[in-house]
């Protein structure tokens, strides 16, 4: 295991970044999802165990200043090639979930060269058809939780910690940034699934075989149906967010998917 | 003072659903009743203009019981041949709402030209739930209200054709037929809830300000704001640039009318206004800085506003024809407020008019020393 993780402050072409960082051996760059920014949790842990992990929150999130330029997409998966370039990272194994999985295709669709693999744990990001993503910005607290996890307890990991002004304007803060690129077309970009094909490192899907957001069923299919060579890992006590629900599990299937000498290490 | 007859249009039923906005669901309207609504709401207007209202007002909003007016431009098209002297304000479009605002530009000139030039065009940005019902992004809100104002105002000032090309909204034609009647274009207000950004751009253009419902400490601090952005742009604000909009009930004593406030406005607060809680934010609806400013001090929702407290807050105003007068005369030499709209709502239709012609009878007769004056002269333009 390693110890505390170390908090830097990047400039990334101008915008400001917070992020963590921890572990040594092969590098690591870990995208988080809503409500994860700057959670260092057993997953992130783990995976410090065998690879430099870096960590850091998108614009808007946790530490990390909103960023009004970031109105697509497409402007996050660039703003993580920039930043690969700002710590002169030649190819990373890249890990995403849910909005990160999102942001971490776009970025291996435009640069496949830059990853030694790419991991994505129950990405959202493409429109599946007989699924729509159920509208988390229409329900309370109560009802994401319902929606997001299949064991509930995982959700009080990202629970804020208190509720004064400084905390809900951060959340509030955070629900814009993810609005501004996902409100509609919702948790989608419509040119996204096209590309997936173009795809060429080796990639991993982790799925929540109970994640009521983005379905095994049908979304988990098309995302190994759409990837090519992609390898499907169900893991069987989880919702949408595995990487919370059953970290060791996910972990260990990454250090074996990633040390299986399919992509340079 | 001038008064405006405003009407919400509601579509009055109790229902235990946590929503009456976006997901209350529409097989609950019945549309023989709505049939039945709509026509007594439009003979309430048609009769207001009768009894010496200076004006009408509709107004926009959707998917809910509150007010069933998904496009205010219909029902002000229905007041405009019906109707020969008063205003009809339409407070407001949703700018930010439309995909093709350049259909606004078009529609209030068709009205504008109709009525012989009586039309007041509101512009909003809807309420936070409009955005859960339209798919617009909230984040855009904002951008798209200024943007949309832009080209309509420019739509119906400058010869056409000319090219548009906004962040929004592009057009390579701009060249609306009809232009609007009224030189240099109908008279914009601006109903709000009091966000600075909001008073600074309607200060600025000397567009009136509208408070909507909201506690009379409130308005006191907005109209305060809003007066001095005017005189930093160089200007006096006259008092037709301060609207206010509050439900008022009018009765032979103050008991009785407290009942019917009790019984009919609340329910446009407990009721009609009773929203899932996310749908009153909306992420990026609101600046960051309103956002602090409205969490340091939340106004209690209106759903759980009791009526002592909208009573004490001057949320409403009801009582004898004494009464109201007394409680108006706080809005008109104190906080100097030039046009008061309000809805009336007597508990039945026959009530209603009742309470309208009491209200004109009474009340009206005491505030008219500014009778020869027109209230869009020089404003909102």
């Amino acid at each position: 295991m390693a110890g505390e993780p170390a908090h830097h402050e990047l400039s990334v072409r101008g915008t400001a970044v917070d992020m963590l960082s921890a572990g040594a051996g092969p590098d690591l760059l870990f995208l988080h999802g809503a409500g994860g920014a700057g959670r260092w949790l057993e997953f992130q842990d783990r995976l410090a165990g065998h690879f430099h992990v870096r960590f850091p929150s998108h614009p808007g999130h946790g530490g990390s200043p909103a960023a009004e330029w970031i109105e697509h997409i497409s402007d996050l998966a660039f703003h993580y090639l920039d930043l690969l370039d700002s710590l002169r990272l030649e190819r990373v194994h890249l890990v995403g979930a849910s909005l990160g999985g999102w942001i971490a295709a776009e970025i291996a669709v435009m640069a496949s060269h830059r990853l030694a693999s790419l991991t994505l744990i129950d990405p959202v990001g493409i429109k599946v058809e007989g699924w729509i993503y159920p509208f988390l910005f229409g329900m309370d607290i109560p009802e994401i939780v319902q929606t997001v996890f299949h064991n509930p307890m995982a959700a009080l990991a990202l629970a804020p910690p208190d509720q004064s002004v400084e905390t809900l304007a951060q959340q509030y803060r955070q629900g814009t940034a993810i609005a501004r690129i996902s409100w509609n077309p919702y948790l989608y970009d419509p040119l996204l699934r096209r590309r997936l094909a173009r795809i060429a490192t080796p990639t991993l899907l982790c799925w929540g075989a109970h994640d009521r957001l983005a379905p095994l069923d049908p979304c988990g299919q098309v995302w190994a149906k759409e990837v090519p060579g992609a390898r499907l890992r169900v893991f069987p006590e989880s919702g949408h967010v595995p990487h919370l629900e059953e970290p060791g599990a996910v972990a260990d299937a990454i250090v074996e998917f990633c040390g299986r000498g399919e992509g340079p290490r | 003072m001038k008064f405006y007859y405003f009407h919400l249009m509601p579509y009055v039923m109790e229902h235990d659903e946590p929503s009456s906005w976006v997901t209350l669901s529409n097989r609950l309207y019945d549309p023989k009743e709505g049939q039945r609504l709509y026509n007594e709401y439009l003979d309430q207007l048609e009769y207001a203009e009768h009894l010496g209202w200076d004006g009408l007002c509709v107004n926009e909003h959707h998917q809910n019981c509150y007010g069933t007016m998904p496009s205010p431009n219909v029902m002000a098209a229905m007041l405009v041949r019906r109707t020969n002297r008063a205003k009809i304000a339409i407070l407001g479009n949703g700018l930010p709402l439309r995909e093709n605002p350049l259909r606004i530009a078009e529609e209030v000139a068709m009205l504008d030209v109709a009525s012989g030039g009586r039309v007041i065009s509101g512009f909003v940005r809807g309420i936070s739930a409009e955005y859960f019902s339209t798919g617009v992004n909230p984040t855009h809100s904002r951008d798209r209200f200024y943007e949309a104002a832009e080209l309509i105002l420019r739509a119906w000032t400058e010869p056409g054709p000319f090219a548009f090309d906004g962040k929004f909204y592009r057009y390579h034609y701009v060249n609306p037929w009809p232009r609007p009647l009224q030189q240099p274009h109908p008279p914009v207000w601006c109903p709000s809830q009091g966000s600075s950004e909001t008073v600074e751009w309607a200060a600025k253009r000397r567009f009136p300000y509208l408070m909507v419902f909201t506690p009379i400490k409130r308005i006191a601090q907005i109209y305060g704001e809003y007066r001095e952005a005017c005189e930093r742009h160089g200007y006096t604000a006259s008092p037709y640039q301060l609207t206010v909009n509050l439900p008022i009930v009018v009765a032979e004593n103050d008991a009785k009318a407290r009942a019917l406030a009790e019984k009919h406005v609340m329910w446009v607060f407990n009721t009609g206004l009773r929203m899932h809680p996310p749908f009153w934010r909306p992420p990026g609806y609101m600046t960051e800085a309103s956002l602090r400013r409205f969490l340091t001090s939340p106004p209690p929702l209106p759903s759980e506003l009791t009526f002592e407290e909208a009573d004490a807050q001057g949320y409403i105003i009801y009582g004898s024809p004494a009464t109201v007068r007394d409680k108006l005369r706080v809005f008109s030499d104190q906080l100097r407020a030039g046009i008061v709209c309000s809805g009336m709502n007597g508990g039945s239709h026959e009530g209603t008019l009742e309470m309208m012609q009491m209200f004109a009878e009474e009340v009206m007769p005491h505030f008219r020393e500014d009778a020869a004056i027109d209230e869009t002269a020089g404003v909102g333009r």
